[in-house]
């Protein structure tokens, strides 16, 4: 099989999907995480304007190249203009977020930050806080919740 | 006829003026939230009351379907409009205070205009970017106490959501790239090519997608701590109300191009992971808010083996399952607004609140399934389809459903049993009778349709008839795609 | 451990993909609902750039709900940002910063108010001007971060625009009974004052997403203050 142009962008494109995918599963901070998400989303908009990509076509702009070209399919990149704007729109409430929480556990693991949640809920509800399911290593225990002042 | 389109674009256009004039006047803008979802209940009654007998079909711009997008208004879609108008008038926050409350009631504006979009859009992006809506406004409304543990919650809500949009978003494009087109009547007009792997693959990422939202296994592990940490209104409405919608797209898909296929076998074999995961857990929960989350995702693994039955007794009873649902649970997490604390605390809780109490043991005798309640016939419809069916993978469905029910029953009896234990000084639970009111007209609902059983259910079947019958939508969007394809069988 | 775990299902996810995605017609995707509109696009709709017909006409829905999406994310970095008084560290802009924060200003401007209004015609539109806007008014606060901007005036700015998209689509629901259809004449191809009423759609975007993404981008950079 020959790589041509269009296999390239796609094997471009599902690559920065697995990647961002692999990032996903394999981090645990808050800001890598998101990260990994926007390549993985990158990845899926590339996806997206592929899915309307026709070998050797122009723009789908009327009067702006030959008049006899065949043009791509306009529909995709309209797609996928919506996409990266709802893409911006959750990634900059998600650093938002992640402002708050540094500044409110000083830590952006989401490993710590689970027990955090898991042992304030507890204390709010009054209950015994749940063994976390995932072991910590040996070497390095998760440090009891510290007391905190709270915030204003 | 009726403009299918106000009831999704008032309340965006109340939600973007909201802000504004609340430096203007803070009662107007108080008031323009519940002015704008009462105005689209007035517009929408009629239509669930008494159903056109055919479908509305609106081509917005008048753009000829396959072109522009299309609402597609069948009963149940009218119906679920109908309900979002509701459960959001019951749920919306009457008493207000909140130092940032314009911000709160724009974002539940645009809760609303999106869930409504989900249950009228004809057309797969469209369909994704009301989800997006929904989740984004969701985030904002979870995280509302602005609590440590309510922005941790948000955050990992966030993430597995926007990964699941992502998944879903790549599932629209494979779909797009074999079809060429969005228009979910159109892809159903001729779903052959998309039976095969790659279609396949391009459903399997929508149902992890868009099931996010509808709590199905593998990304529902968000569903308890948002549910303990967010309020009790939100938590409401997004487990009884935006998780229906999101089942509500893989219905439409799984009637209009994937009912041949090995589809309905994934979402069985999902379901009876979902719902596994969520009753045990909910036996193992020690707080309210969790264990009915828990109880949630079980439901809703139910709402899937319900869909996975052929032809349109799954449709019946998944619509049933989902319906009845959407009833108890809104109201039980109506119920979790005050109490939000351990079960061990809330022991004894009868003797103050007895109202309160005699509502979940309704509740609970109706999610077990008891007989005269609706949650009896809306099980057995399920049983009996998976006896019907006979596969291997069914009887295990069938065993799994039983098993999970006896489970139910145990951590919900043993709950009840608590609320109405003699004890010294019995916890306050609800200031007054306002607090659940809610919960208490819901509570009503049920009962009502306990006693007019046979009505509802002639009601559900014909909702059913249109919304399972595959030629019936394409006929109604493409009339003339229908001839054409009667020439050619 | 894990991470091998991981490498080697990615990987195996990815074979899986490249096969299967190797099968389907890459590069000549069937044309069906794009076919229409490249056909009768420019007739119907008036707009020479025919992604911007798709994006303001034929799915101007999908734009309505990407701007409410935008909105929401804004509305919601507000109520988990807080509204508490937050002292800006960060040092004011040196000389040159200063300088060249006002010589781009009135040039980010002019560019972005050119993108938005010649979005039927050229590749731009409502989004990518929007930013340019967004980018014209942060580009100061970078400069001098005390000045800071008026998230009263930008969410009034918002609110209004946003409402204008939705009353221009009301207006053709009125007059001719469907949401968004494009009014006005549709003019000649490919002159500025064609395409009904899509310039005034776009110029809503553009001011929306502008006055979103600033406020957006002030928002963060605020958070990043000392709590006074």
């Amino acid at each position: 099989m020959a790589l041509d142009f269009v296999s390239i962008l796609y094997i471009g494109a599902l690559g920065l999907l697995l990647l961002g995918t692999f990032g996903l599963v394999t981090t645990t901070h808050l800001f890598r995480l998101i990260l990994a998400l926007a390549l993985a989303e990158a990845g899926v908009n590339l996806l997206l304007i592929l899915s309307g990509y026709r070998g050797g076509a122009q723009p789908p702009i009327l009067g702006f190249g030959p008049q006899d070209m065949p043009m791509v399919d306009p529909i995709p990149q309209a797609l996928v203009l919506t996409a990266i704007v709802i893409g911006v729109g959750v990634q900059a409430l998600a650093v938002a977020a992640a402002v708050r929480i540094y500044r409110r556990y000083g830590t952006l693991d989401l490993v710590a930050l689970k027990a955090h949640l898991e042992g304030d809920l507890a204390r709010k509800q009054g209950i015994a806080p749940p063994k976390s399911a995932e072991k910590p290593a040996g070497e390095r225990p998760l440090s009891p919740v510290p007391p905190r002042p709270q915030e204003p | 006829m009726l403009p299918l389109i106000l009831p999704v674009v008032l309340p965006l256009l109340a939600a973007f003026l909201v802000m504004p004039l609340a430096r203007m006047s803070a009662l107007i803008a108080r008031a323009l939230g519940p002015i704008v979802l009462t105005t689209s209940l007035v517009l929408l009654l009629p239509c669930c009351l008494d159903p056109p007998a055919q479908p509305l079909v609106l081509a917005i711009g008048n753009f000829a379907p396959p072109l522009g997008i299309v609402f597609y208004g069948d009963r149940l879609a009218l119906l679920f409009a109908n309900a979002v108008a509701l459960f959001f008038l019951l749920f919306w926050d009457w008493r207000g205070g909140n130092p940032q409350q314009a911000r709160q009631d724009a974002l539940m504006l645009l809760l609303a205009a999106s869930a409504t979009g989900l249950a009228l859009s004809g057309d797969l992006f469209n369909l994704y970017v009301f989800y997006e809506l929904a989740a984004v406004a969701s985030f904002g409304l979870v995280s509302l106490s602005g609590t440590g543990p309510a922005l941790v919650a948000t955050v990992r809500y966030l993430l597995v959501s926007a990964f699941g949009s992502v998944l879903a978003l790549a599932g629209i494009a494979l779909l797009y790239l074999q079809t060429g087109t969005l228009n979910l009547a159109q892809l159903g007009i001729d779903p052959e090519p998309l039976q095969g792997p790659a279609g396949l693959l391009a459903f399997g990422l929508m149902v992890i997608g868009f099931g996010v939202k509808a709590e199905l296994f593998p990304l529902n592990y968000w569903v308890p701590e948002v549910y303990a940490s967010a309020p009790a209104r939100i938590s409401a409405l997004l487990a009884g109300l935006i998780s229906k919608l999101a089942v509500l797209i893989l219905l439409r898909l799984l009637v209009l191009v994937y009912g041949d296929t090995a589809a309905p076998q994934i979402l069985l074999f999902l379901g009876i992971l979902t719902i596994f995961f969520g009753e045990f857990s909910a036996w193992r929960a020690q707080d309210f808010p969790r264990m009915i989350a828990f109880s949630s995702i079980g439901q809703l693994g139910l709402v899937f083996i319900a869909f996975s039955l052929s032809g349109s007794w799954g449709v019946l009873a998944g619509i049933a399952v989902a319906l009845h649902h959407l009833l108890v649970k809104s109201a039980l997490f109506g119920l979790a607004h005050r109490w939000s604390g351990s079960l061990q605390a809330l022991t004894g809780s009868a003797q103050r609140t007895p109202l309160a109490a005699a509502l979940f043991v309704l509740f609970a005798l109706s999610l077990i399934g008891v007989p005269p309640l609706p949650g009896f016939w809306t099980k057995i419809l399920v049983l009996a389809g998976l006896a019907q069916e006979g596969s291997a993978l069914a009887f295990t469905g069938l065993g799994a459903i039983l098993l999970v029910t006896a489970v139910e029953a145990h951590y919900l009896f043993r709950f009840a049993l608590q609320l109405y234990e003699k004890v010294e000084n019995a916890p306050a639970g609800f200031r007054s009778f306002w607090e659940f009111l809610p919960s208490l007209l819901l509570g009503a609902a049920l009962l009502a349709v306990t006693l007019r059983i046979n009505p509802v259910a002639d009601r559900l079947r014909a909702i059913t008839q249109q919304a399972a019958d595959r030629s019936f939508y394409i006929t109604q969007v493409f009339p003339q795609a229908a001839a054409h394809r009667k020439d050619q069988p | 451990m894990r991470n091998l775990a991981a490498v080697l299902f990615i990987g195996g996810l990815g074979f899986f993909l490249f096969v299967l995605f190797f099968r389907l017609p890459l590069g000549a995707p069937p044309l069906v609902a794009g076919a229409a509109i490249l056909e009768e696009g420019g007739e119907t709709v008036g707009a020479a750039n025919l992604v911007t017909a798709v994006l303001l006409a034929y799915r101007g829905m999908d734009t309505l709900g990407e701007l409410s999406i935008l909105f929401a994310a804004a509305t919601a970095v507000g109520l988990v940002l807080g509204r508490r008084q937050l002292v800006v560290s960060d040092p004011e802009g040196g000389f040159i910063l200063r300088a060249g924060s006002d010589l781009l200003f009135p040039l980010l401007l002019v560019v972005g108010l050119y993108v938005i209004l010649h979005g039927h015609l050229t590749p731009g539109g409502g989004f990518q001007g929007g930013v340019i806007l967004a980018a014209a008014f942060f580009v100061p606060v970078l400069a001098r971060p005390r000045r800071g901007l008026d998230h009263g005036l930008l969410s009034f700015v918002e609110g209004l625009a946003g409402a204008a998209f939705i009353g221009i689509g009301l207006w053709a629901l009125f007059a001719r009974d469907a949401f968004l259809e494009p009014l006005l004449g549709k003019g000649v191809l490919g002159h500025l004052f064609s395409a009904g009423t899509l310039p005034l759609l776009s110029m809503a975007v553009g001011l929306k997403v502008g006055a979103e993404l600033a406020g957006l981008m002030t928002s963060l950079m605020e958070a990043e203050g000392r709590e006074s």
